[in-house]
């Protein structure tokens, strides 16, 4: 069989009748475009989900006054998370690598000189530092001395020292920490703004045991954070976590917890939200339409093969086998997903640079969703062509010719 | 060259069995120009489709070149069209997209190798039926005889060891018709073995020998001693037109 000579017979038909053919197409044309402009946002926010897990820290197992499900912020009002938690924590879990408490407030009043605003303070434990990756960049950060004394020293963030000292170093002077006067020891590192719009850097960090005594008055922690050594650790350690605070909090579910830890795995689920489960349908639908579109081009191709008897009758007269019949609508049914995956994949792909521009979509484009399309097309060119091109090649050839 | 022994085809629907062909021999030799001639429902065109290798008989033998298709699969009939037989069918049966040219090209596509010289050959054929000058010419821009003769060439292209043609001048009217038989005839001059199936004498008598079915049986087959000469009387219908 001369398998190009047959496959040329079939684009020649389709070249022939190119208002059919662009019928045929346009299912494969809109199911693929559809396809990869889904991929395009689905990559988009796997790679946002990636970015937030990352920001979060693989190895961190975060432990929040309050209870609650899912990715939960820590509530201000409960009192129940102590140091002695953290405490229980560093001795009886195993693979840690930092526990480091925080009691944290929003919104103090801050002096200094003439000027004033307000900011937030982080009471924190001298390795606060290292488990946050956020050194002084000036000056010193919090040290052991600093909470065995419940000294009255802080380190401010790049932001606060700005508004209160302007471009001057602030290091050595006093600030005003509510009415209680501390030294400036350090100022942190500048961190850039949370695409929240939160800024980090307002902040006065001080120690935990000054925070807790002398500015807070309170026994209780904002949250502890823990982290492991290994994130392979973490879902056990969060369990053992959540046992072990069960029993000090004399907590018997269905009570509900008076705190709640958050992992990598929180932060994702949060991050996917809806728009994973969406994606997944719309996934869902761009394969429907292209099945859909698959079963439009069999009609129409069956349709052909009854409108094309007299041919067919006579192509075997003239010796084509029934292989070769077959061939030729194959080829055609073929030629018609190929090349509708390629234009519904540039379609697509222009769809996927335009949307952002639009819409707050956001999509990444790449290579797999075009060579997934491809596949796919030819797999649907081959199923719904396998019909038409048996029921081309099974005609008797005296009755076609009639 | 063609040996049919005893054929016989009956068709068989649920319970009622109708016989149309009922043992039908003869031998045709190399380079004859044979008509088959009878009435619509003597079974003409069964005997054409088994002699064309369409179908098979229910019954009996057909040789052709030497090979017995009776006991070949359909993919052996496929080929053995392809490079014995050449159809010329009553209602030309071109394709309307494509030129003359690859319209008389189509059999060789499903010869196997493609030959090198197929375009080649095709020329050649249209040059031998005479339409050289309308080798890119469409279907739709030919007359009827000019398409049959197009088809012609299409049978000629592979070479074969039988034309056989089913009611050729049916679809054509009597000039038309004549041009189309002058061409058989002078491609019997050349050797060709032509197997003409129609039910009109007048187009019958152009062939060197007919045979006459009735009722699923040949009852006659005699030579024809004078066959009509088409190229005469196309000559003798272009001197009545000059004369008027």
């Amino acid at each position: 069989m001369n398998l190009s000579r047959i496959v040329q017979e079939g684009i020649g038909t389709l070249a022939a009748h190119k208002l059919r053919t662009f019928f045929m197409m346009l299912g494969t044309i809109l199911g693929i475009a559809s396809l990869m402009v889904v991929l395009a946002i689905g990559k988009a926010s796997r790679q946002e989900v990636m970015k937030r897990v990352n920001a979060f820290g693989t190895r961190l197992v975060k432990v929040n006054a309050g209870g609650g499900k899912g990715y939960t912020k820590p509530q201000a009002g409960v009192t129940t998370l102590r140091l002695e938690d953290a405490e229980a924590i560093r001795s009886s879990i195993t693979g840690w690598d930092i526990v480091t408490s925080v009691s944290q407030r929003h919104g103090i009043p801050m002096k200094a000189g003439n000027f004033q605003t307000t900011a937030d303070v982080f009471a924190v434990d001298s390795d606060w530092h290292e488990a946050m990756d956020w050194p002084a960049q000036e000056g010193d950060g919090i040290a052991p001395e600093d909470l065995a004394t419940m000294a009255h020293v802080c380190v401010l963030g790049t932001r606060l020292a700005k508004d209160l000292f302007g471009d001057e170093n602030p290091v050595g002077s006093d600030i005003h920490i509510g009415n209680i006067r501390f030294y400036i020891k350090g100022v942190l590192t500048h961190h850039s703004a949370s695409p929240g719009g939160d800024d980090e850097n307002n902040r006065a960090v001080i120690p935990l045991t000054t925070g807790l005594r002398r500015v807070f008055n309170q026994n209780h922690l904002t949250y502890i954070r823990v982290r492991m050594k290994n994130s392979s650790n973490v879902p056990i350690a969060a369990e053992q976590i959540r046992q072990l605070l069960h029993d000090r909090h004399h907590i018997t579910p269905p009570q509900t917890d008076d705190f709640s830890i958050v992992t990598a795995a929180e932060v994702a689920e949060a991050a996917r939200g809806i728009s994973g489960t969406l994606t997944v349908l719309l996934i869902a639908l761009a394969g429907l339409s292209l099945l859909i579109g698959g079963v439009v081009m069999m009609n129409i191709l069956l349709i052909s093969v009854t409108e094309r008897k007299p041919e067919i009758g006579l192509r075997r007269a003239l010796g084509a086998t029934r292989g070769a019949i077959a061939g030729q609508f194959l080829a055609e049914s073929m030629v018609i997903t190929f090349i509708g995956a390629a234009i519904g994949a540039l379609l697509g792909w222009g769809v996927s640079l335009l949307l952002p521009r639009y819409t707050s979509l956001k999509t990444v484009i790449s290579w797999e969703p075009f060579a997934l399309a491809v596949a796919f097309a030819l797999v649907v060119g081959l199923v719904f062509g396998v019909h038409p091109a048996r029921r081309a090649a099974r005609l008797n050839p005296v009755e076609a010719l009639r | 060259m063609i040996e049919v022994e005893g054929i016989e085809k009956t068709y068989t629907s649920g319970s009622i069995q109708t016989p149309v062909l009922k043992g039908i021999s003869f031998r045709i030799e190399a380079g004859e120009f044979i008509a088959i001639m009878g009435a619509s429902g003597t079974g003409k065109s069964t005997l054409m489709n088994i002699l064309g290798c369409l179908d098979k008989p229910t019954a009996g033998h057909y040789r052709l070149d030497g090979t017995d298709m009776v006991s070949l699969e359909d993919d052996a009939l496929s080929r053995l069209r392809n490079h014995k037989i050449g159809f010329v069918f009553q209602q030309f049966h071109l394709l309307d997209r494509a030129s003359a040219l690859r319209n008389v090209m189509l059999p060789l596509i499903y010869t196997d190798p493609y030959p090198e010289d197929a375009d080649a050959r095709a020329e050649k054929a249209l040059t031998a039926v005479g339409l050289s000058d309308r080798m890119t010419y469409k279907p739709s821009q030919l007359s009827g005889g000019q398409q049959q003769r197009v088809a012609i060439a299409r049978a000629l292209v592979t070479d074969p060891v039988v034309i056989l043609a089913d009611e050729p001048t049916g679809n054509l009217d009597s000039q038309s018709g004549l041009e189309v038989l002058a061409e058989f005839q002078k491609l019997h001059r050349g050797g060709r073995t032509i197997v003409l199936v129609t039910h009109d004498l007048t187009v019958a008598q152009h062939a060197s020998r007919i045979v006459v079915l009735k009722d699923g049986r040949i009852m006659e087959d005699q030579r024809v001693t004078a066959p009509r000469d088409a190229e005469a009387e196309l000559q003798r219908q272009r001197n009545t037109e000059d004369t008027r």
